[in-house]
């Protein structure tokens, strides 16, 4: 029970790391936030049988996890929660693709061709997303969003979901903490008192989140966020997304790793 | 300076699960003035705070901010002349850092980068917490936590100071600097608080609240040395006012009321 109340702090840890100065963190939100969208769009163009041509899509991602001082443990920890999930969805699919080819003189499924590469995109894509967040911060991201125009409504649903988690988790740390200690030598929570732990973190919560929210307003917001970061768009972050983009739609187009392969083969006949 | 003043008329206040919290208060707070409100717990505080910032609307009565009426529609100017610090400053805090937590207010005024930032400092500093600035509040213990929602509010330079138990958790050291803290603040303050020694200090009326009512609105000095009124309501003589325990010599501040 104590690693739930130890996991509020890593639950904060993408905040943590939003606040680091690096290179990769002074790259103008909206810079981050589009080559994101490209990224991920281009990502998951993908088609079903592509595997090799996802590979250089790596690059991106790993070079963020380091120029940008990003832990990669907490953040693979993350993705795990998220694949089961994808596991569900794409599971069947080595059961109704019928299709089949050799593999080293076995005979597999083109299923598990498809069930991999969604696995690979959806790890792709996720951790991303994830490090656009442990870069940039929640607020910095509702900024850019507000310079791309999208709707005010949309941003504070996102950024109040955001910090809803935050309160939901603290919350149920709080409950979890009161229960155990008055039910020493317990494992877990016993049946009897599942409802109403559940029902009073829900009823409390809401409270919580209803008093932050007047918190908020107390002080004058109004739906806009302001970050205090300058908002001009350096010629530098121009670069970065101008440089990605154009690898993201050359990796696209042309498969690297094949044509490396074929140039090495090449040079070696 | 009329525009400082805030009066409350014939507020009730019912919470949705029928809990009478807040019962026809009325009283007026002049411009300048530090008012105390004291009371046992549940006696309605927090509620009657709550109220005058407009975060709950009243069923009937109303209050009124200089000249201007606390409804829906004039709220936003209502809360730039009004700061509160709530009860719980777990509430108050919800930004990564410290600084930002404290310039939150003053970006949401459209303030010049280079004022929020003089502004925020000036508020740590106040508060004596300029050290924290880079973490993130929900590490802090209580009591810096207080500072820092105290911080938050400071840097929006309000009129009028409306804090919930401010020297709730905090250590004796800076108990006594939001003390002074308070004292050199110069504009209008309400204050509630069982601190009945800083109220003391700091406050020159006090109102004493029971069940939702105001039983007494008076000077404080008599008011806090009222034991039979304390005792009714809950609550009892501050230590500074109450004869040494040791040799039982009545306070010198008490002969001359009583004289
Ligand atoms: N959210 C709520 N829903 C229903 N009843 C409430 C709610 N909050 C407070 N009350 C009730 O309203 C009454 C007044 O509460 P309030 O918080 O104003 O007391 P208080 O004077 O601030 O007490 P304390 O000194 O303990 O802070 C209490 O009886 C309380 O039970
Ligand atoms: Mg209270």
């Amino acid at each position: 029970m104590s690693g739930m109340i130890n996991s509020l702090y890593n639950l904060r840890l993408l905040d943590d790391l939003a606040k680091k100065g690096t290179s990769i963190h002074r790259v103008h939100p909206l810079i981050k936030l589009l080559t994101t969208v490209v990224y991920l769009t281009v990502v998951v163009s993908f088609g079903r049988y592509q595997i090799s041509g996802l590979m250089p899509f790596l690059f991106y991602p790993v070079l963020i996890f380091a120029l940008g001082e990003v832990p990669v443990l907490p953040i693979l920890k993350r993705i795990i929660i998220v694949e089961p999930l994808i596991i569900g969805i794409g599971i069947l699919n080595p059961i109704f693709d019928h299709q089949t080819f050799m593999f080293g003189g076995f005979t597999v499924s083109m299923g598990w061709v498809t069930f991999l590469s969604i696995m690979i995109k959806c790890a792709l894509t996720v951790t991303v997303a994830l490090l656009l967040v442990a870069t940039t911060g929640m607020d910095g991201l509702a900024a850019a969003m507000r310079m791309l125009k999208i709707p005010k409504a949309f941003v504070l649903q996102l950024v109040l979901t955001y910090r809803y988690i935050a309160v939901l988790l603290e919350e149920a740390a709080r409950t979890l903490r009161a229960y155990s200690l008055r039910a020493p030598g317990q494992r877990g929570i016993h049946r009897s008192a599942w409802g109403t732990l559940a029902g009073q973190l829900l009823l409390r919560t809401f409270d919580r989140a209803e008093r932050v929210y007047q918190g908020m307003c107390l002080k004058g917001f109004t739906g806009e966020y302001y970050t205090g970061k300058s908002n001009r768009i350096r010629i530098i972050d121009l670069f970065f997304l101008a440089g990605w983009i154009s690898f993201f739609v050359i990796a696209r187009i042309y498969n690297i790793p094949m044509l490396l392969g074929s140039l090495l083969t090449g040079v070696l006949n | 300076m009329s525009h400082h003043k805030l009066e409350a008329k014939e507020l009730h206040f019912t919470y949705p699960d029928g809990n009478k919290a807040v019962n026809g208060i009325s009283f007026m707070v002049s411009h300048g003035e530090a008012v105390g409100i004291i009371g046992a717990n549940g006696a309605g505080k927090s509620t009657l705070l709550m109220l005058l910032m407009g975060v709950i609307f009243p069923q009937k009565g109303e209050v009124i901010v200089g000249d201007v009426h606390v409804t829906k529609k004039t709220l936003s100017m209502i809360r730039q002349r009004l700061g509160m610090v709530f009860q719980d400053p777990d509430d108050q805090l919800f930004m990564t850092t410290v600084y930002d937590d404290v310039a939150f207010g003053p970006r949401n005024y459209k303030l010049e980068e280079k004022e929020v930032e003089e502004r925020v400092l000036k508020a740590l500093e106040l508060v004596g917490i300029l050290h924290l600035k880079d973490r993130s509040p929900y590490k802090l213990s209580g009591g810096e936590k207080r500072a820092a929602a105290i911080a938050s509010v400071l840097s929006m330079q309000p009129d009028v100071l409306i804090m919930d138990e401010p020297t709730a958790a905090l250590d004796p050291k800076s108990r006594r600097r939001v003390i002074q803290l308070l004292k050199s603040f110069k504009h209008t303050k309400i204050i509630t608080s069982h601190d009945l020694d800083m109220i003391l200090e700091i406050c020159e009326r006090i109102l004493v609240i029971k069940e939702g009512e105001i039983v007494a609105d008076g000077e404080t000095r008599e008011i806090l040395s009222n034991a039979e009124l304390l005792d009714s309501c809950g609550l009892e003589m501050p230590f500074s006012l109450q004869d040494c325990p040791l040799c039982g010599s009545q306070k010198q501040s008490l002969k001359k009321l009583n004289s």
